[in-house]
This record gives structure tokens, sequence and C-alpha cells, in this order.
């Protein structure tokens, strides 16, 4: 077990999850003094009747100054301000995020103005930026993936300038996540796969990036096998309540893992494939993992070995060579892939140029690379990656992912550490 | 009760000067390498005019600061600029930052064990990040820069020699 010198874990947030924990919410609220919240969500998640389900919950212990659903896909800072003077008009004094990462992130926008009194959010970008207590914040996560319902960052685009900012704190930990299973249940197949690959991702990178420590490996290696074990039957059987609750718990502990252990390269990409050309998240994630983990094995080999364990199980593990761990997890992750591909008729694409927008038309064109590794080189989670990454490279990456050919590791032998064995 | 001598912050001296000395040399050195190298010079051209970004350790340690004017001209700013910069990268104790300068621990592996912390815009703070790595290229001997960065770069040998040789005498007269 890697046990570096130093290291830092914390999670303040109190999860609550169950089948039926939406009830509890006004009671914890009013632990933490709220008499009037407002929900922010979207409008799938409101069409999708699980707002209904959360006021059917709720609406008989604390009042509701609001409900908003106009959170884009991609949280915005035009709709985070909007927000912000609905929430004050309204003398709300809490939020309840329900929704699947943008709507989180939407809310810890929302909080941050809120509470600061401020009218800029963009102040308070980067890390640090923020010296107090937020307002209350209740987290209900309808997608089983992003884990931001305890993660203390959030990311918000500003569409200005093309841009995804990210703001980072302790103090955008919600104070409360509810797991809810009937949160989940009416999911669609391919967003349960693609979100479910993200939590998946967030797990992988927590436990083979620099931050690693002993605490946030236990929750990464607990994420990685619920999520092997539940996810392909929750496709196969979408009201599976135990295989959901599982799911939405892989997410959570990913979360948690990743939010203190930070994430790589997957992230670097992925996030700047979503800026550039507004691909879903956990599409990108799920695309790009492999290769995060081929680009690094030089260095973090000996990690990725190990996640052959909680991906594959005790048997397959244990017949396979120390050596040929790391390449055998790359390539069930890849099969993984695969098999949800088959599994959602084609909308869990596994290659860049695969992924299509509602219309049938490529979202990530072979031209736009360029953009995405220069977009790449300005995103904080380059830090965390255990390889140096400069725009060559990461344009490499990219058009491996995009043709989804294998990473072919030789092209990068004649760079000195590729062929040391040797870790930071 | 209540006779006892109140322990004030700070001491260690010696730690206090190298640092202090590290930091003016290495921010002169950012201001040398921004006339000499093609890369330095494109990362701060990327940058806002008016950018400024700082560097030190928290509780009244060290600090430098690098700013870049209206003319895209960079320069080393002291240890005692009155600018608030707009990218603030703080190491959290003078302990810390001498670990990085002492090249016990390289600025990633500081990075992930939570030993400094960046306050503003991240994508310009990454771009810091490359320029110090770069101008740590050029300062030291390659052993001990293969300690303080992920990769060390294959680089042509004029940049490895003319360059070097300006950027360490530029630093040193301050021009």
């Amino acid at each position: 077990m890697h046990l570096p010198e130093y290291y830092e874990f914390c999670c303040t947030v109190k999860t609550v999850a169950g089948h039926d924990v939406l009830e509890s919410i006004p009671e914890l609220l009013s632990k933490m003094n709220s008499k009037k919240t407002m929900i922010i969500t979207d409008k799938g998640v409101e069409l999708a009747g699980l707002v209904k389900i959360v006021t059917d919950a709720i609406s008989e212990n604390i009042e509701i100054g609001a409900i908003e659903s106009d959170v884009p896909p991609d949280s915005d800072v035009r709709v985070v301000n909007n927000l912000s003077k609905i929430y004050v008009k309204n003398g709300c004094d809490s939020i309840i995020a329900v929704g699947g990462g943008s709507v989180l992130d939407t809310a810890k926008g929302v909080n941050i103005i809120v509470s600061e009194n401020s009218d800029d959010l963009m102040k308070f970008t980067g890390a640090g930026a923020l010296k107090r207590k937020l307002r209350p914040l209740v987290a209900v996560p309808t997608t089983s993936g992003t884990g931001s319902e305890v993660t203390s960052v959030a990311v918000i685009a500003d569409p200005e300038r093309n841009k995804k900012m990210a703001f980072s704190s302790l103090y955008l930990l919600p104070d409360i996540a509810v797991l809810d299973s009937r949160m989940t249940l009416t999911l669609p197949d391919f967003l349960t796969s693609q979100t479910a690959m993200d939590a998946l991702t967030h797990a992988a990178e927590a436990y083979t990036c620099l931050s690693k420590n002993p605490v946030s490996d236990i929750h990464a290696i607990n994420a990685i096998k619920l999520i092997t074990e539940n996810l392909l039957n929750v496709i196969k059987n979408p009201t599976d309540k135990e295989g959901r609750l599982a799911l939405a718990t892989a997410a959570n502990i990913a979360g948690m893992s990743f939010s203190n252990s930070m994430v790589g390269m997957v992230h670097t990409l992925g996030h700047s494939i979503g800026a550039v050309c507004h691909v879903p998240h956990g599409t990108c994630m799920s695309i790009l993992l492999p290769y995060g983990l081929e680009y690094n094995m030089h260095k973090t080999g000996e990690y990725t070995g190990e996640l052959l364990y909680p991906l594959a199980g005790d048997k397959v593990y244990s017949k396979t060579p120390k050596s040929k761990r790391p390449e055998k997890a790359i390539e069930y992750i890849r099969d993984l892939n695969q098999k949800l591909c088959d599994a959602t008729d084609g909308r869990h694409p596994v290659c860049l140029k695969d992924v299509l927008d509602r219309d049938g038309n490529m979202m990530v064109p072979e031209d736009k690379l360029p953009e995405i590794a220069k977009t790449a080189l300005g995103d904080g989670s380059i830090f965390y990656n255990p390889e140096e990454l400069d725009f060559d490279d990461i344009l490499k990456v990219l058009k491996f992912a995009w043709s989804g050919e294998k990473l072919d590791r030789s092209l990068w032998i004649h760079k000195n550490s590729f062929k040391n064995q040797e870790s930071l | 009760m209540g006779n006892f001598a109140t322990l004030q912050p700070g001491g260690r001296p010696l730690v206090r000067f190298y640092l202090a000395f590290m930091l003016w040399f290495v921010g002169r050195a950012i201001q040398a390498a921004a006339l000499v190298d093609p890369n330095v010079r494109k990362e701060f051209n990327d940058l806002p005019d008016d950018f400024s970004f700082s560097l030190g350790a928290a509780f009244n340690g060290p600090q430098m600061a690098i700013g870049k004017d209206s003319n895209g001209k960079v320069k080393y700013l002291g240890k005692n600029s009155n600018i608030v910069p707009q990218v603030k990268i703080t190491i959290k104790s003078m302990e810390a930052l001498f670990l990085l300068f002492t090249f016990r621990e390289s600025t990633p592996v500081a990075n992930s064990r939570e030993r400094m912390t960046v306050e503003g815009n991240l994508s310009h703070a990454c771009a810091c990040v490359r320029i110090l790595d770069i101008v740590q290229v050029y300062l030291l001997p390659k052993p001990i820069a293969k300690l303080a960065i992920k990769r060390y770069p294959k680089w042509s040998l004029k940049k490895h020699t003319i360059n070097r040789l300006l950027i360490n005498l530029r630093a040193i007269i301050g021009f």
C-alpha cells in the first residue's frame, strides 16, 4: 500500500442513503435553522417526475420558496446569477439541488453568490477564494456519476470566454447528500452507463494519480467493486432498486475519494472536450479512461494493476501474473465499454469520432483536436497527473481516442521518462 | 498562572535568508527567460496584459512577484510588491518551501501533498507553473532539475548552453 509522507483527507458531508430517505430532508434542514428552501433542478429531472417525488416527500414539513428548473446541461455563470436573484427575492435560506453534476455545480455557484452577498461569481474562481461557511445546501443526485454531492469543487462555464471555470474550497462541500434509489430508477440506460463510467474514472484516477493516499484508496477500490458488480445488471434490469442504490453509493464514495486525491489527465482532456465540443462529461470519461491509464503506465502501472482486483474479481486477479495486470485492467475497462455500447444500442460510444449529437452529427470533428489540446493545458487537474503532458502529448492521445485505436506508447519512447520505471 | 513568555512566530533566519535569495534569483531568472526563451515568452504573451503572479511562503514568509506590463514586458517586481497579484501561489509554510527549494520534494509532489494553494484563475496558474518548470531547468544541473519536475525536457544544444548562460547571467546582473 502506498503511504505518502504527508496526506490530507476531509469529507464533512453527512450522507443519508436508502430507498426512501427524501422524507428526512425537512428534519435535516431544520437542524440547520432553515425555514424556507429553494429547489434547483433541470427540465429533464422535472419532466421525469423526480421533482414531484421530492416535493411530495418534503412539502408538508418545510416551506419551498422557489422551484427553478432552468439549469442547462453545462452549468453557466449567467444562470447562476439569475437563480441567485430569485433566491434572494423569495427570501430563501437554503438550497436543495435535485439533479446531476450541472445542477449540483449550479447550486454551489448560487450558494457562493447568496452567501457572499456578491454579484460576481468569477471573483471566487480558483482554489481558496472562499473564506467562510456557506448557507445550507442539500444535494440530491439523480445520476450515479459525478459525486458532486461530496466534492469540494464546482465547474461552471463562462460562455463569453468559452471556458469552464473551476471553483475549489472545502466550503463548497454540501451539508447533506441524500441518496434515494427512487431518484435514479428512471435514468435511461445510456445515461446510467456513462455516469457510472464517470464514477469509475473518479475512482481509477484517485487511485493512480499523485495525491493518492490510504483513505482515498479504500474508497476508490470499494467504488470500483460496486460499479463492476452492478452496472451491467442495472442496464439489463433498470428497476433493480438495490443495484441503483449500489451505483449511487459507488458514485458517492468515488466522489469522496477523488475530492481528496484529485484526478489527472482523463479529466484534463475530458473537461476540455466538454468545453470546446460540449460532449457530456461521462461520455468523455468512459472513452478517455483507458488512454489515461495507458499513458501513465510507466509511472503508475503498479497501481493500475491493483485495479484489476476490484474490476475483474479475485479469480482473474490471482490468475494474472503481476506484470500483466496493468494491461489486463485496461483491457477489462475497454471490454466493459464495449459491452455497454452493445447494451445501449451504440449510445455509449467507445471513441470520440463516434460521439454524435441528437441530429446524428459528429460532436468532435478531428480538426477540433488542437483547440481541445490547447484548452487542456489550462486545466488544473493536469498538475495531479503522474506524467508530464505538453501540447504534443495531449494531441497524440486525443488522436488515438478519436479513432478508437489503443495508445501506441512507443511514440513517446524518445522522451526520457518513458524509458524509466521510476516513480515520482 | 499567566506568567509565561509570549512565543513570537518567526525565527530560523538562515532558512529565511536562503529562501529569500532563491526567490530573488528565480524571479530575476523568469524576467530573463521571458527575453531569451521562446516558450516562456509565448506563455507570457498568452497571459493578459498587466498580469502578475506571486510565489512565496505563508505566514509572512518570503515572497516574490512577477508582472507583465501593458507593453508585454515581463518584470521581476521584488519581494515587497504592493500589487495584488492575479495569481497567488502560496506554499503553506517556510518548511514546505524549504523542502521545495532544497529539491527534496518536487513541485508536483509538493502540490499533491497539499503544500501549496493557488488563488486566482487556474488556467493562468497552469501557465505560471509551466514557466517555473522551464526556468528551473535553466537554473539547475540536470540531476537536480530531474528531482524538481515531472519530465526533463529534450532541448537543443543551443538552449542548454547559450540560453542557459544568458539567463543565468541576466539573472545575476539583473538585466
